[in-house]
């Protein structure tokens, strides 16, 4: 069902607004299950305890940075690179933020800052999209609060609930590096990259970003490459802005 | 059952990401980016992801590398659960028959 045919379908019960949200998040859901199993099941293999990554998915609930963490997990761990690289992978947040908030303006902000803490992508999106199409279509207000949270509610228990049950299983898997299961890790960020991507010019700086993180990767001892990688294609994106 | 170093590390990291999150309303939200900015910010993501795994393009095991040139074709066009499948099976095979 379109979002145009759901808003059309529901009403304006709140209840249903509630439902509608879950609703069009649940074809996301899907696709978020296997993700959210293979970094439960990576984590335990660093050596965090289930109840350490549950709280990590629930406190954090953002995918892409917990998988960087986990992936650069060392113990005892680097505290400065795995926070900012957290911060580095989640600033899109800030352009999110920023593109919803002529919606949030007529929402008291008691409401608005427990509402951005379950903001990822799939809210954003959905919560946005429906915003514009109810404002096209001459509905105020133009967001609705309910079916934001339907959607992000359903996104944050799947995320919780299936990275725990991930770490749950996990241990019973053994070691699975020898059985290529270390190469889940590359596939679900070149998943997550192609769901970014928007154009070939726009990808350069990610082209620069690994050819200085593999060759310091090969010449500087440590885990400096992620930063040296990050840095270099953000500068190489701040270059290039001009003419992409 | 709680290491105090993973749970600082977990508090920050949900701080750093919570800021983002009401960054974007609290301090954007009546100013216009300029291109640059944006075009940094869009980028950023997908830099990190890269360089995390940048270690796997240089490999010096050649099943290795077939494997994740298999994954990179599979992430163009199939969703999440059939790359990641491809890429694990491919991975295991490759090493069992190359070495």
């Amino acid at each position: 069902m379109s979002i145009s045919q759901a808003v059309e379908a529901a009403g304006d019960g709140s209840g249903s607004e509630f439902r509608r949200g879950v609703a069009s998040c649940a074809p996301v859901l899907l696709g978020t299950i296997p993700y959210a199993l293979v970094l439960g099941a990576q984590a335990t293999q660093k050596g965090l305890s289930t109840v350490e990554l549950s709280m990590m998915t629930g406190l954090n609930f953002a995918g892409g940075s917990e998988f960087a963490a986990i992936q650069l997990w060392t113990s005892p761990p680097h505290i400065v690179l795995i926070v900012a690289i957290t911060f580095l992978v989640n600033s899109r947040h800030l352009l999110m933020g920023a593109a919803l908030a002529p919606f949030l303006r007529d929402l008291p902000r008691r409401k608005v800052f427990p509402a951005l803490f379950f903001m990822c992508d799939e809210s954003w999106a959905l919560g946005l999209a429906d915003a514009r199409q109810r404002a096209a279509a001459g509905i105020t207000p133009a967001f609705s609060p309910r079916y934001y949270m339907g959607a992000a509610l359903a996104m944050y228990l799947t995320w919780v609930g299936f990275t725990t049950l991930g770490a749950v299983l996990g241990p019973m898997l053994g070691h699975v590096e020898t059985f290529g299961f270390d190469m889940a890790f590359p596939a679900v960020f070149l998943v997550l990259m192609r769901g970014m991507w928007t154009s070939m010019a726009a990808a350069r700086p990610w082209l620069v970003s690994l050819v200085v993180a593999a060759l310091f990767y090969l010449f500087v001892p440590g885990a400096w490459y992620v930063a040296a990688g990050a840095v270099s294609g953000l500068v190489a994106a701040w270059l290039m802005a001009g003419d992409a | 059952m709680i290491d105090a170093t993973t749970l600082l590390v977990i508090v920050l990291m949900a701080g750093v990401t919570y800021l983002t999150r009401i960054g974007g309303y609290v301090v954007l939200r009546n100013r216009r980016l300029s291109a640059r900015a944006a075009a940094v910010m869009e980028a950023a993501p997908g830099c990190v992801l890269i360089s995390v795994i940048a270690p796997a393009f240089v490999s010096r095991n050649p099943a290795d590398l077939l494997a994740l040139a298999i994954t990179l074709v599979a992430a163009t066009r199939l969703s999440m659960l059939p790359t990641v499948l491809i890429g694990v099976a491919s991975a295991g095979l490759l090493r069992h028959l190359i070495g």
